[in-house]
């Protein structure tokens, strides 16, 4: 209906500004993993030679287990909680879900560098607000030094990573389930069915897309997300939390390797775009 | 129901609005008391309210200007992205060209992309166009990457203004973007307000850009200010929280005033 | 932040007035923390202005920690400032000099002389056959000690390894954390390993497998890390070490709560203005091994550089600046104001321009031992191997690893920087 010239001319600044600082470094990142490198200077062509070195890279290995974790314990805790919760407040006043809903929002809306830096404090192992309240309550035993030792610092990290997601998940959950039939509902009434077998037959399926969104979306951020790491353990303690974008910042500003940097940026890449590509496929041919 | 069931539903629902919250309360309560008494005394805001830790951080440890310099790069980003998205997005929605799906999907390709795997290319163009060290040099690559949400968004947006309300207004003779500025623009006011909002909160909250193009102290924003504070002030938690309340109080405030706004904006994926 | 935009305008101003010369200058001079000589740098830049013939200082401080990775991504930037105080010292230097980003500055210490900088400061500020930087500081490690708690609990000084393990041990008994140690920040272990590296293998150890071809899997390396992982698995150090800032160590150290914390002269000023409630006492780690000498860590911690890129004009106003800077006169204003021992201040001058009894002793005690003094670790080696020590040292300490793989660990991480031409070599 209108000329296609003038689409470009709409098209043209955004397109512009997406080319300049997003797609053309994709397409030099992709280049530069297949040279090698002298101090910041492009040395030589080295064909896949980069790449080779990701199968004896034990740190890479480790970080890509610690993304895939990251999904799982994403999918297990904020997105549950956010149905259940979500589930719950349908059946509450107007006023009650606005009000609840805003206060699960709230940590979504602080920085992931501040999320860091206030959890950092309570979790710290001396300082921290944690173990003071367990010594208090004489569970001493259980205090540890959260985000110190292997075997608990990915998991405290991912309570706060669920912290700042779970009402985000509500939000979207809630839209999802206010749009669902209510006489569904009133039809399990009539049938004496209770809340459990109402949430377990009529919601859960009923929001299965935004499950699915929730899901792909959790897991590309799982892929994606560095801030919170970098200001809490800069990926320790050891390669505890290694993961594979603190493993590209390292690689690149701390070690100056850069033709090996590209090659994690390059496989950082074709996870998420294959996560994408997956996602984009599933929702489009529910 | 079951006549138990629904106490337990609300005991639910107050445990996690409990963990939502206390965080943020306790940041508060830092932030008002002295290195001295952190631990002591109950659980309860001094009063008068102390705010010795936050005038120390505003003025002498540099935070008015990190807090100016996170106000000037996200306003410019979201300046940006308004400017070029809706084009777009309208673009998109409503004009039949050449290559539509693929430049739709080169956007939608760069939803997913993460700063970090970019990073290594970014830095070396960054510095051959002389903005290591500058607002620029944050404020461009940023807008570039929030623009395939952006667009996205606005695509979906531009879809539910009807088609009859553009066609009568090229009818008249206007021209395409004069029917866009005089005619869309208005209609679509709510969205243009959550794609404002969603920048600006974004922009706002970024790290890594900063952290690594920026050198100058007194270019820094305060994402970057809050998280050198670790090492420069050890345990005086008191500041600490304070710059850490400065960082995000604005947001919280914007969120709580603009709620249905923020939520439309951040769900606008979610529902098509 | 107001004075630094007001010069920032006369910078630019300056780049249209050909005539006057300007020189950026980086340093990590800040009035608390790490290097908190501040005051100090304020009044010698008055002090050295005239030195400058009319050119002018625009100076940036950079936090002690941050200010690495800022110049390393300065360099990568082209941006490299004219003047810079930095670390880690011989550890990049191979890198900086390589790539021509630092200035060599054989024709200054001809012209100046520099004769306080000895031959081991020479070697670490030296890349193939030229020097590159001017150090200025000297780190010492040692253990600060709080003479309070030895004195109530009976414990005297130790003079040999067996008394230190004993002392640790009856501060564990009693309650008291031995050693205030903290390694969330991952760098404070690669100093405290250095110190008993040094004295389990020696110098000479250690220079065979720096230098020549010793590998790190040698019977003295794994002793040290024997040594160290035992001192974590006797609960010697805080709960959660690991997960304990540099600063909080200190702070539990300075509250009473900890018996000692081995750390360097870099946060001294610290130490000395923080201990109103502890009296604060310093004394040596004693040799660990058998036949090994007394001595300590030793480095520059920091040393002055010049940018390649930096005009003529430019570089020859910051070495007449940079020697003011490290004159005899200047190095008095350094310890009286800034609590920081230049290179060649000798105890005596301590004593007489009356510096802090803790300085006194420190210096006096770890600069009795020149000959056998060590090195430290994360400015030494590549920074390639420097992100695996990290990491390591963190698992190494929390039990997660062996003493034998982390020098496995470490040997590979070495041998491929050795293969890059990273390693440095005086």
């Amino acid at each position: 209906m209108h000329s296609p010239r003038t689409a470009y001319w709409f098209l043209a600044p955004a397109l512009i500004l997406y080319l300049a600082f997003v797609a053309v470094p994709i397409a030099q990142v992709v280049g530069y993993s297949f040279f090698s490198w002298d101090s910041g200077q492009l040395d030589q062509f080295v064909g896949f030679a980069n790449f080779a070195r990701l199968g004896t890279d034990s740190v890479f290995w480790a970080a890509l287990w610690h993304n895939a974790v990251w999904v799982v314990l994403t999918l297990a805790f904020p997105l549950l909680a956010g149905l259940l919760l979500s589930a719950i407040l349908a059946e509450r006043r107007p006023n009650t879900v606005r009000a609840l809903a805003a206060i699960y929002f709230i940590p979504r809306t602080i920085p992931l560098v501040v999320a860091g830096i206030i959890w950092g404090w309570i979790y710290n192992p001396i300082f921290g607000l944690l173990n003071y309240g367990l010594d208090i309550l004489g569970l001493g035993q259980f205090a540890h030094a959260w985000l110190a030792e292997e075997s608990t610092a990915l998991f405290s990290l991912n309570v706060v990573g669920a912290w700042t997601f779970f009402g985000f998940c509500v939000v979207i959950y809630l839209a999802a389930i206010q749009s669902i039939d209510p006489s569904l509902y009133e039809a399990a009434d009539i049938d004496g069915a209770g809340w459990g077998a109402k949430f377990r037959d009529i919601t859960v399926p009923l929001l299965r897309n935004s499950t699915l969104f929730l899901g792909l979306y959790a897991a590309i951020e799982a892929m994606r997300f560095f801030d919170l790491i970098w200001v809490t353990t800069q990926g320790g303690p050891g390669y505890a939390t290694e993961v594979l974008t603190t493993h590209v910042y390292k690689t690149f500003f701390l070690v100056g390797d850069f033709g090996y940097a590209a090659v994690l940026s390059v496989v950082l890449l074709v996870i998420v775009l294959s996560l994408a590509s997956l996602s984009f496929w599933l929702l489009r041919s529910r | 129901m079951k006549p138990t069931t629904r106490p337990i539903q609300t005991l639910v629902l107050a445990i996690f609005a409990i963990y939502s919250l206390a965080p943020v309360y306790l940041v508060v309560l830092a932030s008002m008391r002295s290195e001295a008494d952190l631990f002591a005394g109950p659980l309860t805001l001094p009063w008068p309210l102390n705010l010795e830790n936050f005038r120390r951080v505003w003025s002498e440890s540099g935070f008015s200007t990190y807090f100016w310099n996170s106000v000037v790069i996200s306003v410019s980003v979201t300046i940006i992205v308004l400017l070029t998205a809706p084009l777009a997005g309208f673009a998109f929605a409503k004009i039949r060209f050449r290559g539509r799906e693929v430049l739709f999907a080169l956007f939608l390709a760069g939803l997913v992309v993460p700063a970090p795997s970019v990073i290594v290319a970014l830095y070396g163009n960054l510095q051959a166009l002389g903005m290591i060290d500058s607002r620029l040099g944050v404020i461009l690559p940023q807008a570039a990457l929030l623009t395939p949400f952006s667009v996205f968004m606005m695509r979906t947006v531009m879809q539910d203004v009807p088609d009859e309300l553009i066609e009568a207004s090229t009818m008249d003779g206007a021209s395409l973007i004069r029917t866009f500025v005089g005619v869309v623009l208005p209609v679509v006011r709510p969205g243009l307000m959550s794609l404002m909002l969603i920048v600006f909160l974004f922009s706002w909250q970024e790290y890594l850009l900063p952290l690594v193009v920026l050198q100058t102290e007194t270019l820094k924003p305060i994402t970057v200010g809050a998280a050198s504070l670790q090492g420069r002030y050890g345990v005086d938690y008191g500041g600490i929280a304070a710059a850490g309340l400065i960082a995000f109080a604005p947001l919280v405030l914007l969120f709580l005033l603009l709620q249905r706004s923020f939520v439309r904006g951040l769900s606008a994926g979610a529902v098509k | 932040m107001k004075r630094i935009a007001v010069v920032a305008t006369i910078g630019l101003s300056a780049t249209q007035v050909a005539a006057e010369t300007v020189v950026t200058q980086w340093d990590q001079f800040s009035q608390a923390g790490i290097t908190a000589a501040g005051p100090a740098m304020d009044e010698l830049i008055q002090t050295c202005a005239p030195a400058l013939g009319g050119a002018e200082i625009l100076r940036t401080v950079a936090p002690s920690i941050g200010i690495r990775d800022s110049y390393r991504l300065a360099v990568a930037a082209g941006k490299t400032p004219d003047l810079a105080y930095t670390w880690p010292a011989a550890s990049v230097l191979s890198g900086y000099a390589r790539t021509g980003a630092l200035a060599p500055l054989d024709e200054y210490y001809a012209e100046y002389g520099w004769e306080h900088v000895n031959d081991f400061y020479r070697g670490r500020n030296s890349y193939d056959g030229s020097l590159y930087g001017v150090p200025m500081e000297q780190d010492l490690m040692g253990v600060y000690y709080n003479e309070a708690l030895f004195e109530e609990h009976g414990i005297a000084v130790p003079t040999t390894y067996d008394e230190f393990v004993a002392a640790a041990n009856a501060f564990k008994e009693a309650g008291v954390v031995p050693i205030a140690f903290g390694n969330r920040d991952r760098w404070p272990a690669t100093n405290t390993f250095s110190l008993i590296l040094g004295l389990t293998a020696g110098k000479q150890v250690e220079e065979d497998v720096f230098f020549r071809d010793t590998p790190w899997t040698n019977e003295a390396f794994l002793q040290a890390a024997t040594v160290f992982q035992d001192w974590a698995e006797d609960g010697w150090f805080p709960r959660g070490f690991n997960g304990v800032g540099y600063d909080e160590a200190n702070a539990l150290f300075l509250s009473g709560r900890a018996a000692m914390t081995i750390t360097g002269t870099w946060v001294i000023q610290d130490m000395i203005r923080g201990s109103d409630n502890i009296a604060l006492g310093v004394f040596m780690l004693p040799p660990i091994a058998d036949g090994v000498a007394p001595g300590t860590m030793w480095g520059e911690g920091s040393q002055w550089q010049l940018s390649a890129s930096a005009d003529e004009a430019t570089r020859e106003a910051a070495a007449a600046y940079l020697d003011c800077l490290v004159s005899d006169e200047s190095q008095r204003v350094w310890v009286q104001k800034g609590y920081t021992v230049p290179i060649g201040t000798t105890p005596e001058e301590l004593a007489e321009w009356g510096a802090h009894p803790v300085v006194h002793s420190f210096f006096e005690q770890g600069l009795a031992t020149p000959e056998s003094n060590f090195y430290d670790l994360h400015t030494t080696l590549p920074e390639s191997v420097t992100q695996v020590l990290y990491p390591e040292l963190q698992r190494l300490a929390g039990g997660d690893t062996t003493p034998e793989e982390f020098l496995q660990a470490m040997q590979s991480a070495w041998e491929a920087a050795v293969a890059n031409g990273d390693r440095w070599i005086p």
